[in-house]
């Protein structure tokens, strides 16, 4: 057992936060996988529009990888294949008939090695809710992970609570790491804010990590910094806490499950709280009457890393909350000299009165975009041993070499979130972060 | 407030791409940004800013900077009143010294523009705030008799090779502000230095510096009576520390320096390792220099840490020039040792040539060249340490 202690990071005061007492129960009519938001795969569809599907069958695969292929997140009938600019595929929906979805045949399995295990995920389809460190992508089968972490401590701005959403689910966790120390000859971490998850302690062969401290302490990124760092050519994999019930229920029975928790949160919705519905689920059917009227920005994910979706679209693979913000467009007039209160909400100690009450953010930048002033601003919230300034300015150089020495591949845009919300130039960290593992990853 | 509203979106249009007019627009985006806060949405992930923009962390510096412009005009009228033996209350004298402070200020401010938003133009930058606040720093630093064309010059001087030819602001090596003043300090040294220059008075009226008395010795051989022997100015501690004496125009009056430091701090814009260090450095140095004193002759060594401390701009240069974010050290690791540096050779600069009466604006200068170099060597033991994990 091993306990870190984050000092640097922030908790923002954010205001919607679900409740944590009940979960509510919703059927989503129509469900959909969107292939653009796996990193570097080229998908390759095995299905066509109007066709019947099953469950877990597989939907595309990855042409540079063609052993991983996509489950069907539901049975029913595919209804529409949705293009994008050059013909990305935006997403795959499929009408859930759940007549036919309770149709599935269980099965027991004993998988005691490596190769049984991986050949399983395949088989089923399952691979992709792998992730690996670096890239923030779907893992190889081939590749050897250096080790495997799933971290239960959520520290983002309204980011579910697993340790509420995932009560009752036990069995499966313990199931699901069972058979995913096959994958590694290193450890398992799994990480948890204190005394949760206490049934963790019996797993001789689990790493148990006590986080504790502000955003990002919970985030994989400064765990595996702080543990076991990533070096060049090392490899970890990865597994978001929901997937890994799923998985779990898999590895048990052998079917499958996309039944999740998901966390409805944010100051645009009316009463945010915690719905049981399913991976990929359509945001409609999850909040059509429990958002405030105003115009509306709907977030797959956390405020801070979310994908800007909309309200007829679906919820993202990786994603277990919806964030709801409100649009403003307000311009305060010479909105620079505002004394503080309850409009504004910093870091800084530069308004007066700020940040003591649940704060209303909206999508509002709150200042335009300006040269670097590097007033240690990111410093304070980026807790990894990572000189994170000049790591930005080599990926503006476009140094490959120096982006290495300088630690890229610790890296993810969840764990520069914070730098970029808290920099006064109002500079993406995050997608520069982003765009240096693309130029190193497009460069193999 | 409509109105200016409608203005801004009637000629917003007209220096929107593809217009005739589209070079202007970073000078519109700025104007407009002053007067209504800007409506730019967050794009991707994070969906939600902190309030903290650029305009206002450079505002907040001039803001701390207001009570030394304040202190400066009244010490001006102050010191000419008691020269010319006339009533020397806070306003009269104050607006007495404001006459002679607001052209250099409005000087400052115009030169800088020009060249801040000509190359906004013509390198297609954004207009960044960062120059109202050199344009701020270049009064107080000068004294108040300066000619405004060496102003003029001087502040085009920093801007343009202080900052601009770097690349503007965020990519420039030297401190604009203590470029300008360098730039006329070594142009126009009669204007700059001497014991004529820091006062206004009568024709002739001499009024020397504590710095610039050690650099005409007289009949002192040591400290106590180095700043004893002086015309009519007392130098004691006192008075060096409430600032009631001549000087560059913001520089004199220790207390509100230190305020505006500790307002800096507090906000979290200026950083406070710096100061510090610099604090450190400066005292080890003197004191290591006053120990060494019996054996020279030089009767600057015997100056003891905590006049150094008072005397000259030290305090200005620390809390509002070595702490400019561009120029000083990115890495905190570096922040120590380039701040330490910055004492260190404010002391030696002073002391082993008294010829030379201030240190400090060459100590930034120098340490804010060597900035880079020490972050390269921090940075090069971080990178040391990620090889030896792979090793």
């Amino acid at each position: 057992m091993k306990k870190i202690k984050i000092k640097k990071g922030h908790d923002i005061n954010i205001a919607g936060k679900a409740r944590i007492d009940s979960i509510s129960e919703k059927f989503p009519e129509t469900v959909s996988i969107s292939p653009v938001e796996f990193n570097y795969i080229k998908p390759k569809l095995l299905i066509e529009e109007g066709q019947s599907i099953r469950i877990g069958e597989p939907i595309f695969y990855d042409k540079n990888n063609p052993s991983v292929k996509w489950p069907s997140l539901a049975s029913g009938v595919i209804e529409r294949i949705e293009f994008g600019e050059r013909r990305a595929i935006l997403n795959i929906i499929t009408r859930i008939d759940y007549e036919s979805e309770k149709i599935q045949t269980s099965s027991t399995t004993n998988l005691s090695s490596r190769e049984e295990v991986i050949n399983f995920l395949l088989d089923k389809n399952l691979f992709p809710f792998i992730q690996m460190r670096p890239f923030d992508m779907v893992a190889n089968p081939a590749e050897k992970p250096k080790s495997i972490i799933v971290s239960f401590a959520n520290t983002a701005p309204l980011g579910t609570d697993f340790n509420f959403s995932l009560s009752g689910e036990k069995k499966y966790i313990t199931e699901g790491l069972k058979n995913l120390k096959h994958l590694t000859d290193g450890k398992i971490y799994v990480a948890v804010n204190s005394s949760q998850f206490d049934f963790v302690d019996d797993l001789e062969f689990v790493e148990k990590i006590f986080v504790e401290g502000p955003h990002p302490s919970g985030n994989i990124g400064v765990i595996l910094n702080h543990v076991d760092p990533i070096n060049n050519k090392d490899i970890i994999w990865t597994i978001k806490p929901q997937h890994l019930v799923i998985l779990g229920k898999a590895f048990s029975y052998g079917i499958y499950d996309f039944k999740t928790t998901i966390n409805l949160a944010g100051p645009g919705v009316k009463n945010p709280s915690y719905i049981s519905s399913r991976l990929g689920a359509n945001i409609n059917n999850l909040c059509k009457d429990d958002l405030v009227d105003s115009s509306l920005r709907i977030i797959s994910g956390d405020v801070l890393t979310g994908k800007h979706t909309s309200i007829e679209n679906f919820i993202g693979f990786y994603h277990s909350s919806i964030s709801v913000i409100l649009e403003s467009f307000n311009r305060p007039f010479i909105g620079w000299l505002h004394p503080g209160g309850k409009s504004k909400y910093s870091v800084f100690n530069a308004y007066f009165g700020t940040n003591t009450k649940p704060f209303e953010f909206t999508t509002l930048q709150n200042g335009s975009h300006r040269a670097l002033v590097p007033i240690d601003s990111w410093e304070k919230v980026f807790p990894m041993n990572i000189y994170i300034n000049a790591l930005v300015r080599s990926i503006e150089a476009g140094d490959f070499e120096e982006m290495e020495k300088l630690g890229i591949y610790e890296c993810s845009e969840e764990d520069v979130a914070l730098c970029s919300f808290v920099c006064p130039s109002k500079t993406d960290v995050a997608g520069i972060i982003r765009k240096g593992l693309n130029m190193i990853y497009l460069d193999k | 407030m409509k109105f200016l509203k409608n203005i801004f979106e009637k000629t917003g249009k007209l220096v929107e791409k593809g217009k005739p007019l589209s070079w202007a627009y970073p000078i519109w985006e700025a104007a407009d940004t002053i007067f209504f806060s800007t409506d730019s949405q967050t794009k991707s992930g994070p969906h939600i800013r902190d309030n903290m923009d650029i305009k206002r962390t450079m505002f907040f510096v001039v803001i701390a900077l207001i009570p030394c412009y304040i202190f400066g005009a009244y010490n001006i009228g102050y010191l000419y009143s008691n020269a010319l033996n006339i009533d020397s209350s806070f306003i009269p004298s104050f607006l007495f010294g404001l006459k002679y402070v607001l052209p250099i200020l409005i000087t400052t401010f115009v030169a800088g523009a020009i060249c801040e938003l000509s190359f906004a133009i013509i390198r297609k930058h954004e207009v960044n705030e960062g120059f109202l606040v050199s344009c701020a720093l270049i009064p107080l630093t000068l004294p108040p008799t300066v000619p405004l064309w060496q102003v003029f010059i001087g502040t085009a001087f920093g801007i343009i090779i202080g900052k601009e030819i770097f690349g503007g602001v965020g990519t420039n090596i030297f401190n604009p502000a203590l470029t300008a003043r360098a730039f006329m300090y070594f142009a126009f040294p009669t204007k700059m230095s001497g014991d004529k220059i820091w006062a206004i008075g009568v024709d002739g009226y001499s009024a020397a510096t504590a710095l610039s008395v050690p650099a005409n010795p007289k009949n002192y051989d040591t400290a106590s009576n180095l700043f004893s022997n002086i015309t009519q100015f007392d130098f004691s501690n006192m008075n060096l520390f409430w600032g009631l004496i001549p000087g560059s125009i913001g520089e004199t009056n220790k207390l509100l320096i230190i305020l505006g430091g500790l307002f800096l701090i507090y906000c979290g814009i200026a950083s406070w390792r710096i100061m510090l260090s610099s604090i450190v450095g400066l005292i080890l140095t003197a004191t290591i220099l006053n120990l060494l004193a019996p054996f020279s002759t030089n009767a600057m060594l015997t100056i003891t840490p905590l006049q150094h401390l008072l005397i000259g701009s030290f305090l200005f240069g620390i809390v509002f020039m070595a702490t400019e974010p561009v120029t000083s050290s990115h890495t905190n690791r570096g922040r120590w040792i380039y701040g330490f540096f910055i004492g260190f050779l404010t002391v030696i600069i002073r002391s082993i040539n008294p010829a030379y009466p201030e240190g400090v604006m060459l100590a930034i200068l120098i340490m804010n060249m060597f900035a880079p170099l020490i972050d390269y060597y921090i940075i090069q033991s971080n990178i040391k340490m990620r090889l030896g994990r792979n090793a």
